[in-house]
């Protein structure tokens, strides 16, 4: 049995539907088409499904949809024009931070929240701070590499 | 707009009720346990309560006479946190920055976790170290257990159907300092075995709360252990006679993380180099 | 002639990478089609049974259900790498626990979940063979009762349940009189999951015409078309593969998942059908790495000349062949190492068990074999008082020598692999390294491998557009390793024009030239010579008529930067690719293509210099080499090592994207971590015990050292594109090993079984047994 929600994502009000079993990764990614979230293992581990909720990083997969009305959403897709996260998504790609992708979105969420509230993390910092972002590709190393020189472009 | 099934209260007595009355009502808190197991099939329930909604069950406040009340609902990141927790209190917040990943850490509660009661759990053996109270609501009123009681069995509490944890007491830290030493395969895992040690400084000595998580049904803690560390922390038979006592009271079982036979070998050798660390604090200090 | 290169050499940022950073790139998980359903797999409670009969009413009777298959509405049709013994879905026989029995599509997700735990299924249940050794005995249940029939690609010896057997000896046995010392030991290792972290699945769409499309995760929309086609007794014509962007595969991608069954109920119901697994369903149904139960034995001379060994392999295969035969038959090839021996035997036996398939994984059996290979290196080291790292180099192989069987070795970087990582690590200063902790023991450890980059077939095409622009189709498939860059720079190289100027079509059965796929580590190699060639081909095309436009000979032509042709020595007469175009298809000789096409056809044995049997794979390739070494410390309270730094130098010939190789090197590295430390299947009797990411952990950010520094070595292989052979794999082989030599260094014990668990490093140290 479902019924309908009222949620606020990327800035916006969007009538879903949802039983009560649905997560918030299902709603983004079927309904909302908002598919830069995936599904790794929808178990809270990967962190593949990582969004923000209320400005900080949860894992989509473990968020009831039910239970996040009257919250805000927050998804990649809605961070195109934030000036932190492109700076990112560029250091991403000048680094050799990015194989196959998958991983990427969820990290890059994860990321910025750690230079949100750690402007100049060292390598330590940001391996602990990203250390809920499985990646099977990378090794990590390009990752941190990423992290550090966005986080060197800006004022010190 | 609402979907069938949820309902989000606004008082811990409203929560009571409906999981009174609501067929198959289970309580959401951060979601962390609950959502992974309806996730993987292993839970479905027809009704689900969150405690979103409940004020009382948020956040980290002083009450008369200086102790620390923790909400339910306080998220590990906010434990974490928390710079009251200082002294012997420490180690209730060194547990809480080793669960999981700052993720996890922003959605999982402290009232989630315990009320789950997995052995191999962060705060189980932290809370028992800390002399911590549990707080429960429930239809016959409200009630407060010794953690050292709460955690009764594998995946059972002293939680009768129908009571939620509403929140955890702990008492006024003490001076001295904590150490939650947690050992698993990766960073982020279940602990293969863990060590919460509280160690007060009073006049003349040291008092100590040692608890040993992920080697049991529930945190293992000998009183008279506690008392010949006290005697004796640097003390070499002190520690190894604590540390076979201990390991004998543990009841581990072979498990994906570990066999039960390496955490009898091992708890003894993590108790040491933790009372080691400690006897390095006290001197040093 | 311009000598900067404008594109290989450079760590051009690739170009599939911008939609993944903002998220807009389409996986499998990610693509819908109107009028979708979507499907889900009832699996097999048992590991060996017959199956009796079906009942589908109840989960027909599901609203929502368009459509339910069981094993009776597929043919008697079978697939496989190597032999071909595996139906679509189980059909008779369940081999294994979770092995698909029926199938459903639906309008929702949770309808065909629900349909399908619906089916009821009649077993009657068989006994199941758990052990290798147990499918030895002469009174084992057989787990393939038509074994003979099955067709074999090559002599395969199977019988009872021995799926496949091969030995490869070279030399004279009586070079063992000639050692002065001789180790020999017994080593295991244990399943690893390959954890993608995108999980399996497929999308297929019956079109219009009666044909069908299937979208799906994978590593060769080849070997797609090839696996659906045979299990389902469809002629190739039929089908038509694509790829959306993969989420990795490092070997689980490489052979048929689900896209027999989703394209079956495609069929079916007419409609298109969408079936994801979930993780769970990925541990239990796809593949995983073998486990190996190997015997060593290597002996050398007293001045640390290494003279002979002998290695035997009883390997579990699971319940299908897949890519099995094939490991067996590398994993012998490989356990020589890349050093001499006057005497060279290695010999295995495959067997089915009633499990998961054992299949492809990045390393392909190297990493098991030089777990055991390069500790007794060192073994043979520490007995003389040798160092591990100059022992290797005495006896080590150079380029033109003969590798194990007799292939010869074009490009050899080994020597300045060791020289690079000797430096780099501080080796010599080895003996003071300095623990981080008290109760700590720290140490070096060091080991060397080669790999090789090819096999089998694939082609290149590449077309100039009217505007002078190029579009390349090669087929292959980047799973994020960076071959779609690579193959462009290689292109663009070739022509030199700039690599955006260089567009890729997305591998498609249909258009693109056949690719046996990414894996092998052979797309940069295998696939960028087809493409040097193609351009090559273009490259003639374009200076004819050139030549005819600026009157002179083709051999007085040169191409210029920027997609020009001129005369050597006169700058100002050039014609641009978009002039010649333009003629090529308004006036002239048509549209200009250059194609090629080719097996690589470097055999792996010389029958004059050793003697295989069975040996699965008639031509191999090129020989990458590697040296690693690694700084690790164990904890002696409780066996956990931690490695704190490491130095991995791999000979690719000529980083093609010098970006991308480390990328290659550092993730490898980080993969073989999990493997040599704490990554196992577990089973539980016949049941998969630690199916999920809760129970199956793999490195996290903080599990691994920041400190790993990709060294890249160039020793440049013939015929390789601008010099280049492949890496995709080389880095993960000699991660244990490395690990286990500096445990051995540090603590003084030697591991002979993967992983090395604490547990395992603990008991050691206390001298018990396990």
């Amino acid at each position: 049995m479902s019924g309908f929600l009222s949620l606020a994502v990327n800035g916006q009000l969007k009538e879903v539907r949802a039983g009560l079993t649905d997560t918030l990764l299902t709603v983004l990614r079927d309904q909302l088409l908002l598919t830069a979230a995936k599904r790794g293992c929808n178990q809270g581990v990967c962190g593949a499904c990582t969004v923000l909720v209320d400005g900080r990083p949860q894992r989509a997969c473990l968020s009831l949809a039910a239970n996040c009305e009257g919250a805000e959403i927050t998804t990649l897709e809605g961070l195109r024009a934030n000036k932190a996260v492109v700076r990112l998504q560029q250091a991403f790609e000048a680094t050799g931070a990015v194989q196959c992708g998958f991983c990427t979105p969820g990290l890059i969420i994860s990321a910025h929240w750690l230079l949100s509230q750690n402007a100049k993390p060292d390598a330590d910092a940001i391996r602990a701070g990203l250390c809920g972002n499985l990646c099977r590709c990378t090794g990590y190393r390009k990752i941190v590499d990423a992290v550090t020189a966005a986080a060197a472009e800006t004022a010190p | 707009m609402s979907v069938p099934g949820y309902h989000r209260p606004a008082t811990v007595d409203a929560a009571v009720r409906l999981l009174a009355t609501a067929e198959g009502a289970r309580c959401l808190a951060g979601g962390a346990t609950l959502v992974a197991m309806m996730n993987a099939n292993l839970a479905e329930p027809q009704n689900i309560v969150s405690l979103a909604g409940i004020a009382e069950l948020s956040g980290i406040a002083e009450q008369a006479g200086g102790s620390l009340r923790i909400g339910a609902m306080t998220r590990h990141r906010e434990t974490a946190g928390e710079t009251r927790l200082t002294g012997t209190l420490a180690v209730l917040r060194e547990a809480a920055r080793q669960i999981a990943n700052p993720v996890v850490r922003n959605m999982g509660t402290i009232g989630g976790s315990i009320a789950f009661s997995d052995p191999a759990a962060d705060y189980p053996p932290a809370l028992v170290a800390a002399d911590a109270e549990i707080e429960i609501a429930g239809a016959p009123g409200r009630r407060c257990v010794a953690a050292v009681d709460f955690f009764v069995d594998w995946y059972a509490t002293a939680l009768q159907p129908g009571e939620l944890v509403t929140g955890v007491l702990l008492p006024v830290a003490r001076p001295g300092f904590g150490i939650y030493r947690k050992f698993a395969r990766v960073t982020g895992d279940f602990a293969i075995a863990s060590v919460a040690l509280a160690v007060a400084r009073e006049l003349g000595g040291i008092s100590v709360r040692v608890a040993i998580g992920g080697c049991g049904p529930k945190p293992v803690r000998l009183a008279e252990v506690d008392a010949a560390l006290g005697r004796g922390l640097g003390d070499a038979d002190a520690v190894r006679d604590a540390g076979e006592r201990l390991a004998a009271a543990c009841d581990p079982v072979d498990d994906t993380r570990a066999t039960a036979a390496y955490r009898r070998l091992v708890v003894p050798r993590l108790l040491a180099a933790t009372l080691a660390q400690a006897h390095k604090s006290l001197e040093g200090r | 002639m311009n000598d900067l290169p404008q594109a290989v050499g450079a760590g051009l940022r690739r170009i599939d990478v911008r939609e993944k950073v903002e998220g807009r790139a389409q996986y499998i998980a990610d693509l819908y089609r109107p009028g979708m359903l979507h499907g889900a797999i009832l699996g097999s409670p048992h590991a060996h049974a017959r199956i009796k009969s079906y009942d589908i009413r109840e989960a027909l009777a599901v609203p929502g259900v368009q459509c339910v298959l069981t094993g009776d509405e597929f043919g008697d049709h079978r697939m496989g790498a190597f032999i071909k013994d595996e139906h679509a879905i189980a059909k008779g026989k369940v081999r294994y626990v979770g092995e698909p029995v029926a199938a459903v599509a639906a309008e929702t997700e949770a309808a065909a979940r629900l349909a399908a735990r619906l089916v009821t299924v009649e077993y009657e249940e068989l006994p199941a063979i758990l052990e290798p050794e147990d499918a030895l005995r002469a009174d084992a249940a057989i787990i393939h009762e038509e074994l003979q029939a099955y067709f074999k690609v090559f002599d395969a010896g199977s019988h009872a349940n021995v799926c496949s057997r091969t030995s490869l000896v070279q030399g004279d046995a009586a070079a063992w009189a000639a050692c002065d010392v001789v180790v020999e030991g017994d080593f295991t290792t244990r399943p690893q999951a390959h954890v993608s972290l995108e999980p399996c699945g497929a999308l297929a769409e019956p079109e219009a015409s009666g044909r069908v499309t299937v979208w799906s995760a994978n590593q060769s929309v080849f070997r797609v078309q090839a696996n659906v086609c045979e299990s389902l007794g469809l002629p190739m014509s039929q089908l038509r593969c694509v790829t959306p962007r993969v989420g990795a595969g490092f070997g689980n991608k490489m052979e048929a998942h689900v896209q027999p069954i989703v394209v079956k109920l495609a069929m079916a119901s007419g409609r298109p059908v969408k079936l994801i697994l979930t993780r769970e369903e990925d541990f239990e149904i796809v593949r995983a790495r073998h486990p190996f139960k190997l015997r060593a034995k290597t002996g050398a001379k007293r001045d640390g000349t290494l003279v002979a060994r002998e290695v035997e392999v009883l390997l579990d295969g699971g319940a299908y062949a897949d890519d099995s035969p094939g490991v067996l038959g590398y994993s012998l090839l490989m356990s020589s190492g890349p050093y001499r021996f006057q005497y060279m035997k290695a010999a295995g036996t495959l067997v089915y068990t009633n499990k998961l398939r054992f299949g492809a994984f990045r390393g392909f059996g190297n990493p098991q074999v030089s777990f055991a290979g390069e500790q007794q290196i060192d073994e043979i080291a520490g007995k003389l008082g040798i160092d591990p790292l100059a022992l290797r180099e005495k006896s080590m192989l150079r380029a033109g020598d003969r590798w194990f069987g007799g292939a010869k070795i074009g490009s050899n970087g080994l020597a300045e692999c060791i020289d690079r990582v000797r430096k780099a690590s501080g080796w010599k200063g080895r003996g003071s390294l300095k623990a981080s902790a008290p109760g700590r023991k720290r140490a070096l450890g060091a080991a060397c491998t080669a790999h090789i980059s090819g096999l089998l077939a694939t082609g290149a095409i590449v077309r100039v557009l009217e505007d002078g622009s190029i579009v390349l189709n090669t087929g292959a498939v980047d799973i994020g390793q960076g071959s779609d860059m690579a193959l462009s720079q290689i292109c663009a190289e070739s022509l030199k024009v700039p690599v955006d100027r260089v567009r890729l079509a997305s591998p498609d059965t249909d258009g693109s030239p056949y690719n046996w796929g990414t894996t092998a580590s052979r797309v940069t190699y295998t696939t960028g010579r087809a493409v040097v060639a193609a351009a090559g081909e273009v490259e003639r095309q374009i200076k004819a008529h050139a030549a005819e436009i600026l009157e002179c000979d083709a051999i007085d032509l040169e191409l210029r930067p920027g997609g020009q042709v001129g005369i050597v020595g006169v700058p100002e007469k050039a014609v641009s690719f978009h002039q010649i175009s333009a003629r090529a298809h308004w006036a002239k000789g048509g549209p200009i293509v250059g194609t090629n096409s080719f097996v690589y056809d470097g055999p792996s044995v010389d029958p004059k210099r050793a003697v295989g049997i069975g040996v699965p794979f008639p031509q191999i390739g090129v020989f990458a080499f590697g040296a690693l070494v690694i700084d690790a410390e164990v904890d002696e309270a409780t066996g956990k090592v931690e490695v704190l730094r490491a130095w991995s130098a791999v000979d690719v010939g000529r980083a093609i994207n010098p970006v991308s190789v480390e990328g290659q090197v550092e993730g490898a590295f980080v993969q073989g971590l999990g493997l040599a430390l704490n990554e196992e299947m577990v089973w539980d009797g016949a049941r998969l015990v630690n199916p999920s990411l809760m129970d199956y952990k793999v490195p996290t950010s903080l599990d691994v050292p920041y400190e790993i520094n990709a060294i890249i070595v160039e020793a440049p292989e013939p015929d390789g594109p601008f010099g280049a052979k492949g890496v995709g794999e080389i880095g993960i082989n000699v991660v244990p090993a490395a690990i286990a030599n500096a445990i051995a260094a540090a603590s003084g014990v030697r591991l002979n079984h993967l992983p090395l668990t604490p547990e395992r490093v603990l008991r050691a140290i206390l001298g018990e047994a396990g």
